[in-house]
């Protein structure tokens, strides 16, 4: 065996990665070859295929799961890199500007940095608790996405009691700070730990309290219905019906996600870095990334439930029947003009290319040719690709969905970002001052008025 | 004659040089018993409370300060700031030297402002020789100081909201900072330590670089630290974090010797500039700003009142500069016939002074100086019990301490 | 240059004055013993017409051959500063009261003095080490210092685990090189 372990610890990281790959890109197509001729595969792919059938709710339940696992990494990446940017310019920098155009890969960059650097556990730390920790909260930050509704008929799990399984969830989260700052053996960490469990108890009852106003309007815990009940024009929102449980809901989303102005659980300029002071490595790596997750899971939560969700903010089906125009964008079929779509492809791809070259020349003369030919390619790719995004929108309900729930989201999430390069910190006794002495009470004040309304209009219309 | 054993160096990877690491190192009682009472009293915890490090590394103790907090969950009960991580021994260093050289050694005392600390042994040694510096030299000595005092205060805001989380104001006071020490390193060569001030004078007349940069800056003097005040002045959060808070009374300044903007925010006030007039002080017109409620809130709001007189002070300055030259005539090795001096100056932090003994030799005898900083940090023992851990780095930000003097 | 300021001393510490009262420009200097430190500061902080308040600075001097503690002071009543020249203090056992009685800020200082010097305050509640490590055994800013050999002496030297910070100073007093005629001394490890 050494033979084999001599060699493997001489490799780089890179090396480590590459070679296995390579190896599987060379031993696959041959298994694949010989499963295929032996007969073997297609056998196996009948018992699979009738699996699958059997139990499809499962396997799309994993499907989704991973999925969802899947989407966490890209999007803890975009909201890292908005972090980044929009505070540089909050603070009149710039940010990262080198590494990727605009600084676009150096999200990437920090995570494959949080992967290389060296993983350890301190003296006196409890190794099991230490490294599930931040598992941990991780996973109390994906799991909650399992509830979300993107778009219509894209939510991983269609639960009647999303909103409680939501917020049992989100409860977990604390579970895995509790656990990082004990384990650690720092006094630091565990202050910080302290001070995120209290902080995040003390804000689960406004957060809990407010969308009480959301359920009875919309008479269901399930998140999917309640976006499908803010269907139509952007005054069906429920942040119109209920602004007061909206502005508690928010203020109690930054508190549970330990955004500032209330991040005093890791404060870097208190407590060095709270719990997560001894945390190194991909371990870190976890803690981090479910902080941003859970600023995408609160955003999206908060869009959810006063936003609207997947919807659209004006509902254009009147007006086009108004004006008679039927877009019926699915029948466009490309496949129907047969060669004619070879011909396309290949002729009308450079000419439109050139055609633009030279409209880009002439606008811009004092540009060499290669340069207007490499804006003109880019120009054609832009064009072409809104093209076909706006013909995916209109004929795709999922993509609209999609389009709107994640445009709303990261709105929201900008608006955490901006509240944390502006606001200073606010301290734990005045912070769960807050929470227990003018949150909740406004929060109850919220449900009873809304009762109240919900009681008057029924009356109305019964009279 | 017997040869030595050749030493093996060992490496850091031999295990037989790591030892056990017994839980308690990781304590911050330290392993030999008390010295003086003070020491036992503050290190014998009662129960329920807990020691911890705010240790020389950390993003907020204002350079290497090390303060062990005694808390009671997140109250604090005693403080104990340990220092000399930063002690150089620049008195010893003085000593040893030249008195010019002494220029340069004391430049990193308050290295934020050093053309305060520069002036330490400068306007001793002129005292000493009792120097009559020419009076084109006092004027951009003034406007040096002046200029100083902005780029510290600014730094000051910043620092002080960063300490309480909020990242963009340090950011508008490094704009500031900035515009000014380019400005000085058009002047001086330096951005940092500026080695400007001589004995007799200063080092060079003004440059056009200089009263350029000088002109342009006046044009939107401040505006970053207007932006920073716009920011923090009305903010609720940063107002409910500094009002009230490590609140010092009159009394209690005055007996801890605290100085500057510290004790004029409790309401007495003495400005060196004003007390003991120095340089061309007397012949400016500016106010001393005072408040009264001592608290980290009325800090703040007097740095940004000092701003604004200083930079009246430069108006001043500028209007009303003589010609002339800039450097007394005085022979390059000075020796200093036996004599004592105490000289004092007004920093951004308070009243820094220098108690210089020359013997009749080129060396000084005795170069101390007086920090400001030392004496202001003694406060924050006096102030934080009862408060939170939270306030504590609120508390020494206001304070302002630079450690590099105090430290020496 | 205050006339007032020298009359009025004269007249109020005649039997503490060790030494006629020099004022040199804005300076009004005054000598006295360290028996009479505790009275001459609580009559000068008290008298109404003295009132000097503001302790400007505690500082020690070696003189080579004895010891001073001087202390600078500043009165709203007077444009002089007031130096204290607490001297004849033996460089064997230098002591001095403490002012902090008066003046807490004054702590600090009298424990850098006593750090830098080795002077004791008595009556300071915390009479420490502040810039040096807790085991350092020389005083620096005497002029008996000479940095090579009182850093050697100092347990700054030697190699010292990291694992190790608070290694009492006595185990560690071998240096990590020795020169030839020491080498018929059994060879110990650093850590012995």
């Amino acid at each position: 065996m050494s033979v084999i372990t001599r060699p493997w610890g001489r490799l780089t990281l890179a090396g480590k990665i590459i070679l296995p790959l390579l190896a599987l890109m060379i031993a696959l197509p041959v298994l694949l070859l010989i499963g295929w001729a032996s007969g073997l595969l297609p056998w196996l792919l009948g018992i699979g295929g009738q699996l699958v059938g059997d139990n499809i709710d499962v396997v799309r339940f994993l499907l989704a799961a991973t999925a969802i696992l899947l989407f966490t990494v890209p999007t803890a990446f975009v909201i890292i890199f908005m972090e980044m940017k929009i505070i540089a310019f909050i603070n009149l920098r710039v940010g990262p500007n080198r590494i990727g155009p605009w600084g676009t890969l150096s999200s990437v960059v920090h995570g494959l940095k949080v992967l290389v650097k060296e993983d350890y556990t301190p003296t006196g730390a409890d190794p099991i608790v230490f490294t599930w920790a931040p598992v941990v909260t991780y996973l109390a930050a994906v799991l909650a996405l399992l509830v979300i509704p993107f778009a219509p008929g894209l939510v991983g799990l269609d639960m009647n009691i999303g909103l409680l399984y939501f917020f049992a969830i989100a409860g977990l989260s604390v579970v895995g700070l509790m656990m990082g700052g004990w384990a650690s053996f720092n006094k630091y960490s565990l202050l910080g730990a302290l001070r995120a469990t209290a902080q995040v108890i003390s804000y689960e009852l406004p957060l809990l309290l407010a969308p009480v106003g959301v359920i009875m309007l919309a008479g269901t815990l399930s998140l999917n219905q309640i976006v499908i009940n803010q269907s139509g024009n952007f005054w069906n929102w429920y942040v119109f019906q209920q602004p007061l449980a909206f502005l508690i809901f928010f203020i109690a989303a930054t508190a549970e996600g330990n955004r500032a102005p209330f991040d005093l659980t890791e404060a870097d300029s208190e407590i060095v870095a709270g719990f997560a002071t001894e945390y190194s490595g991909m371990r870190f790596g976890f803690f981090f990334f479910a902080e941003y997750v859970s600023v995408f899971i609160l955003s999206a939560l908060t869009v959810v439930l006063f936003l609207g969700g997947w919807n659209a903010p004006l509902d254009i089906a009147p007006l086009l029947d108004f004006l008679n125009i039927s877009i019926n964008a699915a029948a466009i079929d490309p496949g129907g003009l047969g060669m004619g779509l070879l011909f396309l492809v290949a002729l009308g791809v450079p000419l439109a290319i050139l055609g633009l070259t030279l409209v880009v020349g002439m606008l811009f003369s004092h540009w060499g040719w290669i340069k207007s030919l490499v804006v003109a390619f880019i120009l054609f790719n832009v064009i072409v690709g809104a093209a076909i995004g706006l013909w995916a929108y209109m004929a795709f309900e999922v993509v609209a969905g999609l389009f709107w729930f994640t445009g709303k989201t990261f709105t929201l999430a900008f608006v955490f970002v901006w509240m944390r390069g502006t606001l200073p910190r606010v301290r734990i006794d005045q912070l769960m001052g807050w929470a227990w002495k003018w949150l909740v009470e406004i929060a109850l004040l919220n449900i009873f008025l809304t009762a109240g309304a919900i009681l008057i209009v029924q009356e109305l219309a019964r009279a | 004659m017997t040869a030595t054993e050749p030493r093996t160096v060992r490496s850091l990877d031999d295990p037989d040089i790591w030892v056990d690491t017994p839980a308690t190192i990781f304590d911050a009682v330290p392993p030999y018993p008390p010295r003086t009472e003070r020491e036992a009293e503050f290190y014998h915890l009662r129960d329920g409370e807990m020691l911890l490090n705010l240790g020389p590394q950390h993003p907020s103790t204002h350079g290497v300060l090390r303060v062990v907090l005694k808390i009671d969950g997140e109250r604090v009960v005693d403080l104990d700031p340990v220092l000399g991580y930063l002690h150089r021994g620049v008195e010893k260093i003085c000593e040893n030297g030249d008195w010019h050289h002494a220029i340069s050694n004391c430049d990193p005392l308050e290295y934020v402002a050093s053309m305060f600390s520069e002036a330490m042994p400068v306007l001793a040694a002129e005292k000493l020789l009792d120097l009559k510096v020419p009076r084109r030299a006092e004027y951009i000595r003034v406007l040096a100081w002046e200029l100083n005092r902005i780029a510290s205060h600014s730094l000051f805001m910043g620092w002080l909201a960063l300490d309480l989380g909020g990242l963009t104001p340090i950011l508008y006071g490094f704009i500031e900072r900035d515009e000014i020490v380019e400005m000085l390193a058009a002047l001086t060569g330096q951005r940092l330590l500026f080695n400007y001030l001589r004995i007799g004078g200063v080092n060079g007349d003004l440059t056009h670089d200089f009263m350029s940069r000088l002109g342009d800056w006046m044009g939107h003097a401040g505006k970053q630290i207007e932006t920073t005040t716009k920011l923090l002045n009305e903010n609720e959060i940063f107002v409910r974090r500094t009002r009230g808070l490590g609140v010092i009374d009159r009394e209690t300044a005055l007996r801890t010797l605290c100085s500057g903007p510290v004790l004029r925010a409790t309401g007495v006030p003495y400005d060196v500039r004003r007390a003991h007039p120095y340089s061309v002080y007397p012949e400016l017109e500016f106010d001393v700003p005072t408040r009264t409620e001592g608290d980290s809130y009325a800090r703040y709001l007097l740095h940004v009142d000092e701003v604004r007189e200083s930079m009246r002070i430069i108006d001043q300055v500028l209007h009303d500069m003589p010609d002339g030259p800039v450097m007394a005539k005085i022979p390059r090795m000075i020796r200093i016939p036996p004599a004592r001096a105490f000289i004092a100056v007004e920093s951004p932090r308070g009243q820094y002074a220098c108690y210089a003994m020359s013997d009749g030799s080129d060396q000084p005898f005795r170069l101390r100086i007086h920090d400001p900083s030392f004496f202001n940090l003694q406060v924050v023992g006096l102030v934080m019990p009862g408060n939170l851990i939270a306030d504590t780095m609120a508390i020494m930000a206001s304070l302002d301490p630079v450690m590099g003097g105090i430290d020496k | 240059m205050d006339p007032r300021l020298r009359r009025r001393i004269e007249r109020t510490f005649a039997d503490d004055l060790r030494g006629p009262i020099n004022q040199r420009l804005d300076t009004t200097e005054m000598r006295i013993g360290a028996a009479s430190v505790t009275t001459v500061m609580r009559t000068l902080h008290d008298d109404p017409e003295l009132d000097f308040k503001v302790l400007a600075d505690l500082a020690g001097v070696d003189t080579g051959s004895e010891m001073w503690v001087v202390y600078h002071l500043w009165s709203a009543q007077s444009p002089d500063w007031l130096r204290v020249i607490v001297d004849g203090l033996s460089r064997d056992d230098p002591r001095v009261p403490s002012v902090t009685f008066l003046w807490n800020g004054a702590d600090w200082a009298e424990r850098e003095a006593y750090d830098m010097f080795g002077i004791i305050f008595e009556g300071n509640r915390d009479l420490r080490r502040i810039y040096m490590p807790p085991d350092y055994t020389s005083f620096p800013l005497r002029k008996d210092f000479l940095l090579p050999d009182d850093a050697a002496r100092s347990p700054g030297e030697g190699f010292r685990h990291m694992e190790q910070t608070h290694q009492p100073a006595e185990q560690l007093r071998q240096p990590v090189l020795r020169d030839a005629k020491d080498s018929l001394a059994p060879d110990r490890g650093p850590r012995q």
